[in-house]
């Protein structure tokens, strides 16, 4: 009887985990061929979840870095490159802010967790600006 | 705690620590944080299978906060916390409800929740909505990371000799 309800439940089990597993890869295929949008790119960047700076990546000209200083004393290295904006160097221990690349698309964030830093690009695409604040 | 258990105990201390030392050394597999392999799960999961879920927490709270002094991964204490015991917490309930033939089950939402945990810490310290776009990979990677621990918890339980 036991056994039974053991079955159960684990077959149940499996099937929560087919869905999470299903609705995550609809999830990844609605993004990539979701329509991108084509307004201005902007990247904002949070500290510890405090907008510190916005910058519009499409009128900048010429390529500049940007230090940006952890409220723990840790360092990124931001470069901010026409149309592209990525993390050149940083005193994590892991660096995957930094082999997140530079992004010039509105799709994802880039992320230091260690250091509490997010850099969110979002695109202007409607006049209501429905995906201009989203904190 | 009887000295024989003790000792074992911190053998699988030494263990867990041994694996995520060298799972660290590994490059990441993608680069979004929190998607790694979680080995040191594997141990985990014996615990619970051969012990009882309070030394499965003491030995995982050693191996976290020890990893933390040992590999200056302070900064990242908190997530460790936070998908470590959520990770456990799942396990022992379900480890409780199901037998030892759906150990990989147990493993795929040990390895969910600990990426869920993850995440909500996550969001919690950076504050940023932004890092939930991650979420779908997070899921995807929790599982798949989790069976795997899982088959390996199975394997490494059929060659142990009994406690």
């Amino acid at each position: 009887m036991q056994t039974n309800d053991n079955r159960k439940l684990a077959r149940n089990l499996s099937l929560v985990l087919a869905a999470c597993i299903l609705a995550s890869l609809a999830v990844l295929l609605a993004l990539r061929f979701a329509p991108r949008g084509d307004g201005p790119l902007q990247a904002d960047i949070y500290r510890d979840g405090e907008l510190i700076a916005s910058i519009r990546l499409d009128q900048v000209t010429v390529s500049y870095t940007l230090p940006i200083e952890a409220s723990d004393g840790g360092r990124n290295l931001i470069e901010v490159r026409p149309n592209e904006i990525g993390i050149l160097s940083a005193d994590c221990p892991d660096k995957l802010c930094v082999r997140q690349g530079f992004r010039h698309d509105a799709l994802y964030p880039i992320v230091c967790l260690p250091h509490r830093l997010v850099i969110r690009l979002s695109r202007e695409t409607d006049a209501d600006g429905t995906d201009a604040v989203v904190r | 705690m009887p000295t024989r258990k003790l000792t074992q105990l911190a053998l699988y201390t030494a263990l867990s620590l041994a694996i995520f030392a060298l799972e660290s050394v590994i490059p990441p597999l993608a680069p979004i944080p929190g998607i790694k392999l979680g080995l040191a799960n594997i141990i985990t999961l014996v615990l619970l299978e051969r012990y009882s879920p309070r030394d499965a927490f003491l030995v995982l709270l050693c191996r976290i906060l020890l990893s933390a002094l040992l590999f200056g991964q302070a900064l990242s204490l908190l997530y460790s916390l936070a998908g470590g015991l959520a990770a456990l917490l799942v396990q022992m309930c379900l480890r409780k409800r199901l037998g030892r033939r759906h150990l990989c089950l147990v493993g795929a939402f040990g390895g969910l929740f600990h990426n869920l945990g993850q995440l909500l810490a996550a969001l919690l310290v950076t504050g940023t909505l932004g890092v939930l776009a991650y979420l779908p990979h997070l899921v995807l990677a929790g599982i798949l990371a989790g069976l795997f621990t899982g088959l390996c918890a199975s394997f490494l339980l059929q060659k142990l000799p009994p406690v």
